[in-house]
C-alpha cells in the first residue's frame, strides 16, 4: 500500500498549508510564502481533544441559558435554543424547526462525536475504513459554520424588534456561550491532523517504500 | 489545453492535504481537476478563464457590498413603528443591547471577512492579468487563506429567512433591496473564491514580476 501511494513525509517533503508548494521540511519555512513547514501539525490530538472538552462544557450553558429575552407589554420571556425550536414545531412550521434542530443541536453534537471518533481512530483505538474517514473529516471541516445561524437570528431580532413599551428583544448569555461552542469546534476541526489517520493505516501495512521521489 | 505557467525549476509535486500522498503536479486541461490516487480528494484544478473570472466576480462582489450596506434587508412595521435591518445595524444592536462580543463576531463573519476575501482577490488577481505582482500580494493571499473559513454570508442569509418566519406572526415584515443584493453577493463570493485554484494563484504569484 505505501508502495502504491508514496507519502510525502517518507521523503522528508511537506506540502505548505498556505500555498501548497512541496518543499523539504528541513527548510523550516516555505520558500514561497514563508509559512512554517511541518510534516504533521504538532500536538494535533492533544489540542483537538482539549478544544473539544472546552466546547462540550460550553455546550451545557449554551443550551440552558436564554439566548434572548423578549419583553412584550411588560411580560418577560426567556428563550432558549431548544425552546425556540419547539415553538416553531408547535406552530406547524416544521421545515424551519428542522433547520434550527439541524444547525443548532445536531451539527454541534455530531461534530463533537465525529472529532472524538477521529481522535480515537488517529490514536489507533478504532479501525474504520478510509472512505468513512474521508466523509467524517469532510463533515467536521465544512458543516460547523452553519451552527452560527441561531446567533445571527438573535442579532437580527435584536436589531429589528426595538418597539419601545410594546416589545423589545435583548441578547442573553446563552448566545455568547453558543457562539463560543461554534468557534471552538471550528478551531478544533482545524487543529486536527487528518494525515495521522493515514499514518495509522500505513502502520498496519508497512511495506518498505522507494527511497527516492523520482521513482514515482 | 491552457495550463497555467509553472515556476522555474522542478520537479513539481503536489501533496494531498488529507492523506499526504505525493503526486507529480502535471498540467491539466481547463475545467479538469487532479484527484488524489489514494483517497480521491481534489489536489488542484485548472479553472477555465480563472484570472478573468476571479476578477470579474470579486469586483461585482465589492460593488454589491456597497448596495448591501446602503439598503435594508428587512423592513418591519409593528405598533406604528418602522424598523429596518442591515448588517451594520444587526452588529450595532448587539453591541448596544449588552453583547458587544457577539456584535463584533457578527461584524467579523459577515462584513470584514467577505471584504478581505473579495478585496484581496482583486488586489492580487488584477495585476496578475498583465503578469505583474502587486506589492505585498503574497501577504494578502496568506490573509485571504486564513479568513476564508470564517466567511459566513450564506449562514447570515439563512438567519434572515428564519427571522422573517419568526416575525411574520407578530408584525408586517418585507424584504428590502439589501436582501436581494446580499443573495447576489453570496453567489458572487462563491464564484470568485472558486474562480481560481489556490495552487494556480500561488504559482502565478511566484512566476509574476514585481
Ligand atoms: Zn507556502
Ligand atoms: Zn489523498
Amino acid at each position: 500500500m505505501s508502495e502504491l501511494f508514496p507519502k510525502a513525509a517518507t521523503y522528508g517533503l511537506a506540502g505548505c498549508h498556505t500555498c501548497g508548494k512541496v518543499s523539504p521540511v528541513a527548510l523550516g519555512h516555505c520558500p514561497r510564502c514563508g509559512s512554517h513547514l511541518h510534516l504533521r501539525k504538532s500536538n494535533s490530538i492533544q489540542r483537538t481533544v482539549a478544544l473539544m472538552i472546552a466546547a462540550a462544557t460550553l455546550y451545557i450553558p449554551a443550551n440552558l441559558l436564554p439566548i434572548m429575552t423578549v419583553v412584550e407589554l411588560g411580560d418577560v420571556t426567556e428563550n432558549t435554543i431548544v425552546g425556540g425550536m419547539i415553538t416553531f414545531w408547535k406552530s406547524g412550521a416544521y421545515p424551519i424547526a428542522i433547520v434550527i434542530f439541524t444547525a443548532s443541536i445536531l451539527i454541534p453534537l455530531l461534530k463533537i462525536v465525529a472529532l472524538t471518533w477521529l481522535c480515537l481512530a488517529a490514536t489507533g483505538k478504532l479501525h474504520p475504513s478510509p472512505s468513512m474517514l474521508g466523509r467524517v473529516y469532510w463533515f467536521t471541516e465544512l458543516m460547523g459554520r452553519w451552527s452560527m445561524v441561531d446567533i445571527f437570528v438573535v442579532g437580527i431580532l435584536v436589531a429589528l424588534v426595538q418597539l419601545g413599551n410594546y416589545m423589545t428583544i435583548t441578547p442573553g448569555p446563552g448566545a455568547l456561550a453558543f457562539a463560543g461552542v461554534v468557534v471552538i469546534t471550528m478551531f478544533a476541526a482545524m487543529s486536527f491532523e487528518p494525515r495521522l489517520l493515514w499514518d495509522r493505516l500505513a502502520m498496519l501495512d508497512d511495506t518498505p517504500s522507494p527511497s527516492n521521489p523520482s521513482d514515482l | 489545453m491552457h495550463p497555467w505557467p509553472k515556476p522555474p525549476g522542478g520537479p513539481h509535486y503536489s501533496v494531498c492535504h488529507f492523506c499526504d500522498t505525493l503526486h507529480d503536479a502535471t498540467a491539466l486541461p481547463e475545467g479538469k481537476a487532479a484527484r488524489c490516487k489514494c483517497c480521491g480528494a481534489v489536489l488542484y484544478q485548472n479553472r477555465p478563464a480563472s484570472l478573468a473570472r476571479a476578477n470579474a466576480f470579486s469586483i461585482s462582489a465589492l460593488i454589491l457590498m456597497v448596495v448591501v450596506h446602503s439598503f435594508p434587508f428587512l423592513v418591519m412595521d409593528a405598533a406604528g413603528i418602522r424598523t429596518s435591518l442591515n448588517l451594520a445595524s444587526a452588529a450595532k444592536a448587539l453591541i448596544h443591547e449588552g453583547s458587544p462580543m457577539l456584535g463584533i463576531a457578527l461584524a467579523f463573519f459577515t462584513i470584514v471577512t467577505p471584504l478581505v476575501l473579495a478585496g484581496g482577490l482583486v488586489y492580487v488577481c488584477a495585476p496578475l492579468l498583465i503578469g505583474k505582482k502587486a506589492p505585498g500580494a503574497m501577504i494578502v493571499a496568506k490573509w485571504m487563506n486564513k479568513t476564508e473559513p470564517w466567511n459566513m454570508i450564506e449562514v447570515f442569509l439563512l438567519g434572515v429567512l428564519v427571522s422573517l418566519l419568526k416575525l411574520s406572526k407578530v408584525a408586517d415584515v418585507h424584504f428590502g433591496i439589501g436582501f436581494w443584493a446580499f443573495g447576489a453577493l453570496m453567489l458572487c463570493m462563491a464564484a470568485a473564491v472558486a474562480g481560481i485554484d489556490r495552487d494556480e494563484l500561488w504559482d502565478r504569484l511566484e512566476v509574476a514580476k514585481r
